[in-house]
């Protein structure tokens, strides 16, 4: 029978212990399994003895990167035949070459969670964007702790969605309660028809675009981009959008949108328009959902922005 | 010259605390530059830095990923050509190492540049879990500093900061550390021991020493040419002695190697001093109880000290049978050195309940 893997990710002190704990000990989660739980890091919060014999947890910790290999893995299933596992892991290790490790046969990775303190967020994420990017990339769930009312519920949820679309988005306020962090205002008027979009604003129209297709269909939209060509679209379709830095300086990417228009074929890469179109929306099979698709109305070239990185602010 | 400061330490340790408190209260009237490559949770206010006339230069990107190391030596330069400052202050990310900054100051090979602070700044709350975690980058920020500043001590029991100490001393014996609250120190004290370090040991000393010969003297074996400055103890031992006292004229040079068949000590290679840092706070009673033991110790000579006392700060001066205390002003540490002939560090270290 198949064993399912949680992995916890997420940085030193952004709640990974007390979300375990509070998982192990969840009535849903719990029918008597043995679970094993990996642990890869010690922060300040410990698991209590108490709680470990309730719910049948077998604790192990491994101390080195280099220790946690399929070899050990395979020891651990052996020695501990667990029903499940839980993996704390490291902050400062790589999610990605933890992916890459051959697990013990019937293991199976069900579900990868990531906490993240939202009072250090913006700090670790001007400051080690490489490290956070990591923890957070291949992630199902995104869980931000420490909210606190007057956070811009945006700002978090746009940074995690440049880096990881497909993550969902818990938010927990400082006193436990679950999401209740309000809807912030954005910055332009998404009631009107036309949307004149200032550039600083580009990175949350976006993500909110991307996450509420319906919400602009039929509008018209005007603002500044880069142009860039895909060989795998149609002749009258070009993208256009702005650079965000996914992991750090060297590693930047496009965040644009698909647009329909008959003066494709003039377009090259790195061309700055300042683009009218209207929204519509279209199911993109790649991403398994609704997107937003421009038709060009008009389009006037300009230069390239200054700082032609997008914020989420 | 142009001395430049290092900061580093991790995210939110508390680097740009000190550095505003250091640019307004110590470096006044200096031509100051920061040069910041980490975009920081308070961020030094632009109005207050104009006000001061200091220059700040951000670097993009605090990444870790790619190498910064070029950028670095670039933006230096171009600090130094461009304003000639007395001080160059260089933030650097919290999660790079000390060590690596230290060598693209270097790699800049400029003259007139001189290396002057290397301070880490540590959250004394966080500082065993970072080490456990954090591992290399960490320990390389204790291990290459000159001054380690403790934040967030006021929020620390005194076993606590006792704890914290020693798991800091256990990377960098040698460092300076700074661990009384900041808001209860001035500016110049913490930039005094970021250049001067840890001045105390070498005070004793000089005091101690000889002033002819600069060496250090046991009362019981003294320089005959001036023994009678070294009067502070018992005379009555001196006649054990007298052998020595003739036919030779003493220098305290290094000639007199028969000292040593009778037993007896000889400066350079007996005595010893012995200095070490603590936040550990006394009472006056405790304290006086340790140092009236201290000074019957017969290998103890000389030994002199500041610690926190409970509200006031007590300064001690200890010679043989006789020892004294005083108040005084809160200094960053406590400190305590002294001077002897094969000192039994432990044993100190356990009366002035440090282990």
């Amino acid at each position: 029978m198949a064993v399912p893997v949680y992995l916890f990710t997420g940085f030193l002190e952004s709640g990974k212990t007390a979300l375990i704990s509070n998982t192990l000990l969840d009535e849903g989660f719990n029918d008597g399994e043995k679970t094993l739980l990996i642990r890869c890091e010690e922060g300040i919060e410990e698991y209590e003895e108490k709680m470990l014999k309730q719910t049948r947890t077998a604790l192990v910790t491994v101390e080195n990167e280099q220790d946690l290999c399929s070899d050990l893995l395979v020891e651990f299933d052996r020695r501990y035949e667990p029903d499940r596992v839980m993996i704390e892991f490291n902050g400062l290790w790589s999610v990605n070459q933890f992916l890459e490790m051959d697990m013990p046969l019937d293991w199976l990775l069900v579900q990868i969670l990531t906490t993240i303190d939202a009072q250090t967020f913006t700090s670790y994420m001007s400051n080690m964007r490489s490290l956070m990017y990591d923890q957070i990339f291949a992630s199902e769930v995104v869980i931000f702790n420490r909210c606190e009312p007057e956070m811009k519920k945006s700002f978090l949820r746009s940074n995690i969605k440049a880096i990881n679309k497909s993550a969902q988005l818990i938010y927990e306020m400082s006193d436990g309660s679950i999401n209740d962090l309000k809807d912030d205002e954005l910055p332009f008027d998404v009631k009107a028809d036309f949307i004149d979009l200032e550039d600083d604003d580009y990175g949350l129209w976006y993500m909110d675009a991307l996450e509420n297709p319906g919400k602009y269909k039929g509008k018209i939209i005007r603002f500044k981009g880069k142009v860039m060509r895909r060989p795998e679209d149609d002749e009258d379709i070009y993208v256009i959008g702005r650079l965000a830095m996914v992991c750090c300086a060297e590693d930047m990417q496009l965040i644009g949108l698909m647009v329909k228009s008959d003066h494709a074929e003039q377009m090259v890469d790195g061309d700055w328009l300042t683009l009218t179109a209207q929204i519509e929306v279209i199911f993109d099979e790649e991403y398994g959902a609704d997107v937003p698709f421009l038709i060009e109305e008009s389009y006037e070239r300009c230069r390239p922005m200054k700082d032609e990185i997008v914020s989420f602010s | 010259m142009t001395k430049v400061d290092l900061f580093s330490g991790f995210l939110g340790a508390g680097k740009t605390t000190v550095i505003r408190k250091l640019l307004k209260e110590a470096m006044q009237g200096e031509k100051c530059v920061l040069i910041e490559n980490e975009f920081g949770e308070i961020g030094i206010d632009g109005g207050f830095l104009k006000e001061a006339g200091v220059e700040i230069t951000e670097m993009n990107s605090g990444c870790i990923c790619c190498s910064l190391v070029g950028d670095f030596e670039e933006a230096l330069k171009k600090v130094l050509e461009q304003f000639e400052p007395d001080r160059i202050l260089i933030e650097p990310s919290g999660v790079g190492k000390l060590s690596d900054v230290l060598q693209a100051v270097e790699n800049v090979k400029d003259e007139r540049l001189v290396i002057n602070g290397v301070v880490t700044v540590v959250d004394g709350t966080k500082v065993k879990m970072y080490k456990k975690n954090f591992g290399e980058f960490y320990n390389d920020q204790l291990h290459y500093a000159k001054t380690i500043l403790i934040s967030r001590a006021q929020k620390l029991s005194h076993e606590k900061l006792d704890e914290v100490i020693k798991l800091i001393q256990e990377e960098n014996s040698e460092a300076s550390l700074v661990s009384t609250p900041w808001d209860e120190l001035s500016g110049a004290q913490i930039l005094n021991v970021m250049e001067n370090g840890n001045q105390m040991l070498k005070e004793l000393i000089a005091e101690t020493a000889c002033p002819q010969c600069g060496h250090i003297h046991d009362h019981e074996h003294e320089c005959e040419d001036h023994h009678h400055e070294h009067h502070h103890e018992d005379h009555d031992h001196h006649h054990e002695h007298e052998e020595h006292h003739h036919g030779r004229e003493c220098s305290c040079g290094h000639d007199h190697h028969d000292h040593h068949e009778h037993g007896h000590h000889h400066a350079d290679d007996v005595f010893e001093s012995w200095g070490i840092e603590t936040a550990h706070v006394y009472t006056e009673a405790e304290l006086k109880a340790i140092l009236d033991e201290l000074c019957e110790n017969e290998k103890i000579l000389r030994a002199k000290g500041m610690v926190a006392g409970e509200e006031d700060w007590y300064y001690f001066d200890l010679v043989p049978h006789e020892a004294e205390i005083r108040k005084g002003s809160k200094d960053v540490i406590g400190k305590l050195c002294v001077i002897g002939t094969h000192i039994d560090k432990e044993a100190v270290k356990q009366l002035f309940r440090l282990v």
